[in-house]
């Protein structure tokens, strides 16, 4: 063997859960800093790619001036030059502009029918004050709309809905057109750019992918704890594996406030991959250490321990390679994995070896060390 | 110990021989269907994988192992490997469905979109479903004008236009589009389908008088017409579908139905024979704005750009005509489909609405084609859907919201993909160094890299076959490091000396297979229900990258190291 430890289970092991406990309530303290990314929150994001850097402070300040709200402005070298990155919030404007569509245009057709009963009635007095009334509201969209484009509109003087419905969503693609225009210009006026890639996240999209991240979550939370039970059939072992894989995502979480990590698409992906890293670690322990009975139960810690470090080496060493690619490339998705997942398999090693580990030894201990090695019914399908 | 005697005789046995043989087979069909190489490929090392998980003997998986990597390479060379435009460069906006909606309904969105597209002349969008709730449109090029184009067509209608004898009839602007509606089976009075409408007062006015005593008169349904433009069709898509139902089209009236297809006052679109003009070239655009529409293939391209023509390119498909022809009226003998100018449908005029009374509702009915009731249930609706999409502007079925553009310029995209395939040798290279320094044995970190290596480049050539973008390169990235870590686990148990290695080996794949399994359940809601695009690619590579390690390589690393051990 190259890499010796020491068998840190020898004495009392139980102090060492101290440090995993410590970390997560440290972490604990920064999570609430961990930053929102453009994804969830919404705004947008320009990435710019320029042949000189540029006045970080000027930029921001002529994007004020042309009522924009900054949130950051970042120049950085890459290989093709520098980048340049300039995130703005969500605009007030654009997402009432959206909402208000999103409502006219659900209700439109409801009113197109409407109006075409007046007609098919001979504009008998009930289908017409139905008509009115439906008609009225999306007037009242349709002003809204008109107003954020500041124009001199006026939804009732339109005849027929079909013409309001031409002309809201030429507005609508007006008041869209006008604020990208906006921050083009004001971009180009201050950035010699090359090119520039625009990734914006209306409101609604990024409420669509809260929805579905918060799914995702649940999902995830409950098909894992049943995946855990199933395996192990036994309360304490399970309930340590999964409190081994919680820590984990406290701790990631935790980092990433510390570190100004954002939580983006990219870095949720990362979180999840990292439950199942987290695990693969804890299954190792938990089925080395309750279903073998070589030696004794603190030998086979020590054991496995031994072969688990090594796995989460050669992950994070996989990981360095992605983040140096990060820092060369300035590639966000490949930062926010690679920082992620180097936090979390950090985590992963403080939670498994020190947390996990001591509960499952210190269950076996007062069990009598007398598990008996039964097979899983998984194993059963898959190995030879 | 591996000598060359055992692998002579392994390589001699009847089930690796037919492994073998099927791999073979499997590599030619790939190189002579060209078209359905990544399906033949992928159902390939199924049947593979299947088959060593059930024959569970060592040279036979060592065997599957060498197979699949083999038909990866051949896949690699002959499918290639398709990256997104993060590293081939473009611009890809993806559409987000408001509901998750059917495979059928799905097909007739993407198609809308191209149509509408290439209505547009975009024609190198391409449009891909991505899951059942959204549509990724890329350009290959990334200039912003072309985008806002894209972005124009997804979200405003199409023009609509009946066009009756050469004369405007009816426009998407006299449609009530709320009234636009699948007419309910029991008031079809006979045929299959029906779809009705309400269409306003001056609407309805116009109508009635442009279609005054032109009973059978086709009704051509055009959606983004174009104007100011020409089309040149080769004989070929004037032919191709000249026996309709009704009879056999000659040449001579499968022209004159095309003129008159496109007549329209002051705004005519002229029809050349591609193979009468290409002898004698003699055309000259109006303006420097004249559209010239004609097939991708066409050999003439290069003389009506010459010319002067802006030229549209379309598909064969598209240029094709298709007929409806009635011996008894031969006055309503039409051209009833031809995407290439937008004209997508052409019912024939009632007598009682061109009696000349305004009417303000209106049916078109037809009948649907099938063998068994089923099939024509599905045809009738089908054609109900087109109709409708059409009446509406080709408004899509379901609302829909632009996700995040995204916006990469070719040369940085492909230095991407450089510095990528860089960081992923270093990462080999990183990681033989510390299993080397670990175990210190060749006999171990020899087999353990060459399985790595194994691994990426089977998961290359899958995800490859289908499109590699940044966060399924993150994924292949990650999968090295995944795929080490089942490798160690199998080591660490084969170097202790308690039991005979067999069993050593039976516990080793316990804790792999529970850990694979653990960790593809956490991601798998991922996966399949989120429908988050952007983090798909980076989920499918890591579970793949597990599976592929289960099912395919583990097994064959233990095959190769328990020999050695014993």
């Amino acid at each position: 063997m190259a890499i010796d430890l020491p068998n840190i289970y020898n004495g009392n092991y139980r102090l060492l859960m101290a440090v995993p406990i410590a970390l997560v309530l440290l972490s604990l303290i920064f999570i609430p800093g961990v930053e929102l990314g453009v994804d969830f929150k919404g705004g947008t994001m320009v990435t710019m790619q320029a042949n000189q850097s540029v006045d970080e402070g000027a930029l921001r300040a002529a994007l004020t001036d042309a009522g924009f709200e900054v949130s950051s402005v970042k120049s950085l070298a890459n290989p093709a030059g520098y980048e340049i990155e300039v995130e703005i919030e969500r605009d007030g404007n654009l997402t009432r502009a959206e909402q208000l569509k999103t409502d006219f245009f659900s209700k439109i057709d409801e009113v197109s029918r409407l109006e075409s009963d007046v007609m098919a009635t001979n504009s008998s007095p009930d289908a017409v004050s139905k008509y009115m009334e439906a008609r009225k509201s999306v007037d009242g969209m349709a002003d809204g709309l008109f107003e954020i484009a500041g124009m001199p509109g006026n939804a009732s003087g339109y005849p027929g809905t079909n013409e309001l419905k031409a002309t809201a969503g030429v507005v609508y693609r007006k008041i869209l057109d006008e604020n990208s225009e906006r921050l083009t210009q004001t971009l180009s006026r201050n950035v010699q750019y090359e090119s520039a890639s625009f990734n914006q996240v209306s409101a609604s999209l990024s409420d669509k992918f809260v929805e579905r991240v918060v799914a995702v979550v649940i999902y995830s939370i409950i098909i894992v704890s049943i995946a855990v039970f199933l395996i192990f059939r036994t309360l304490v072992p399970s309930l340590a594996v999964l409190i081994g894989a919680a820590c984990d995502l406290v701790i990631a979480l935790g980092a990433m406030g510390l570190l100004g990590i954002p939580l983006t698409l990219a870095s949720f992906a990362a979180l999840l991959m990292l439950v199942g890293f987290s695990l693969d670690t804890d299954v190792l322990l938990t089925m080395r250490l309750i279903k073998r009975k070589e030696g004794t139960a603190r030998e086979r810690a020590y054991e496995a321990m031994k072969t688990g470090t090594t796995m989460s080496m050669a992950l994070l060493l996989s990981f360095s390679c992605l983040f140096i690619l990060a820092m060369v490339t300035h590639i966000n998705t490949y930062f926010e994995i690679s920082a992620v997942a180097l936090v979390g398999l950090v985590g992963d090693l403080i939670a498994t070896w020190m947390l996990n580990a001591p509960i499952v030894l210190s269950y076996m201990e007062k069990k009598g060390d007398a598990g008996k090695e039964e097979k899983p019914f998984l194993s059963s399908i898959f190995s030879g | 110990m591996i000598t060359k005697k055992e692998i002579v005789e392994g390589a001699k046995e009847r089930d690796v021989l037919a492994m073998f043989a099927f791999m073979l087979l499997a590599c030619l069909a790939i190189a002579l269907d060209h078209r359905h190489g990544v399906p033949i490929f992928i159902a390939s090392i199924l049947i593979i994988a299947i088959a060593v998980s059930f024959l569970k003997r060592d040279r036979v998986r060592i065997a599957g192992l060498l197979a699949i990597v083999i038909l990866s390479l051949f896949s690699i060379g002959f499918n290639g490997v398709k990256f997104g435009i993060d590293f081939s460069g473009g611009v890809r906006i993806p559409v987000l469905l408001e509901t998750s909606v059917s495979a059928d309904v799905m097909e007739d969105m993407v198609s809308t979109i191209k149509t509408r597209a290439a209505a547009f002349g975009l024609t190198e969008v391409k449009v891909r479903p991505i899951g059942d709730s959204e549509i990724y449109v890329e350009l290959p090029q990334s200039s912003p004008q072309l985008v806002r184009d894209v972005e124009t067509v997804l979200s405003q209608q199409g023009v609509y236009q009946g066009v009756v004898d050469g004369k405007v009839a009816i426009r998407g602007d006299d449609i009530y589009t709320g009234t636009i509606g699948r007419v309910p089976s029991q008031y079809l009075q006979g045929a299959d389908w029906a779809v009705s409408f309400t269409v306003t007062q001056g609407g309805a006015k116009r109508f009635s008088q442009t279609v005054l005593g032109k009973a059978d008169y086709p009704l051509y349904m055009f959606l983004d017409r174009p104007d100011n433009a020409i089309v040149v069709v080769s004989e070929k898509s004037l032919m191709n579908h000249s026996k309709s139902a009704g009879g056999q089209v000659s040449k001579s009236r499968a022209l004159e139905l095309a003129v008159n297809s496109l007549k329209l006052e002051g705004a005519d679109i002229p029809v050349y024979i591609e193979e009468d003009i290409a002898g004698n070239f003699s055309i000259a655009p109006t303006n420097n704005r004249t559209k010239a529409i004609v097939s991708a293939n066409s050999t003439l391209m290069p003389k009506l750009r010459e010319a002067g023509f802006v030229v549209v390119e379309k598909s064969d498909e598209e240029m094709s005509l298709e007929y409806q022809v009635s011996q008894s009226s031969p006055a309503s003998d039409a051209v009833s489909v031809w995407k290439a100018v937008g004209l997508l449908s052409s019912p024939r005029l009632a007598k009682s609405v061109t009696e000349g009374v305004p009417s303000f509702s209106y049916l078109i009915n037809g009948a649907a084609q099938g063998d068994t009731a089923a099939a024509r249930a599905a045809d009738a609706l089908k054609k109900e859907r087109e109709l409708e999409s059409i009446l509406k502007g080709g408004a899509l079925p379901v609302h829909i919201t632009l996700g995040s553009k995204t916006l990469v310029p070719a040369p940085l995209g492909a230095e991407f993909l450089r510095l990528s395939l860089i960081g992923i040798v270093f990462s080999l290279i990183a990681i033989s160094l510390m299993v080397a320094l670990r175990y210190m044995h060749p006999q171990i970190v020899l087999p353990m890299i060459c399985i790595s290596i194994a691994e990426l480049i089977i998961l290359v050539a899958i995800l490859g076959s289908f499109t590699i973008d940044l966060s399924a390169m993150a994924g292949i990235l990650a999968a090295i490091g995944v795929g080490i870590d089942a490798q160690i686990v199998v080591t660490d148990e084969l170097l202790k000396k308690e039991e005979e290695p067999r069993k050593r080996m039976e516990k080793a794949f316990t804790i792999i297979t529970t850990s694979v399994m653990v960790a593809v359940v956490a991601m798998l809601p991922l996966l399949l229900m989120s429908g988050l695009v952007e983090i798909i690619g980076f989920a499918t590579s890591t579970i793949l990258g597990s599976l592929l390690g289960l099912f395919i390589s583990r097994p064959a690393y233990g095959a190769i190291v328990e020999h050695l051990f014993e």
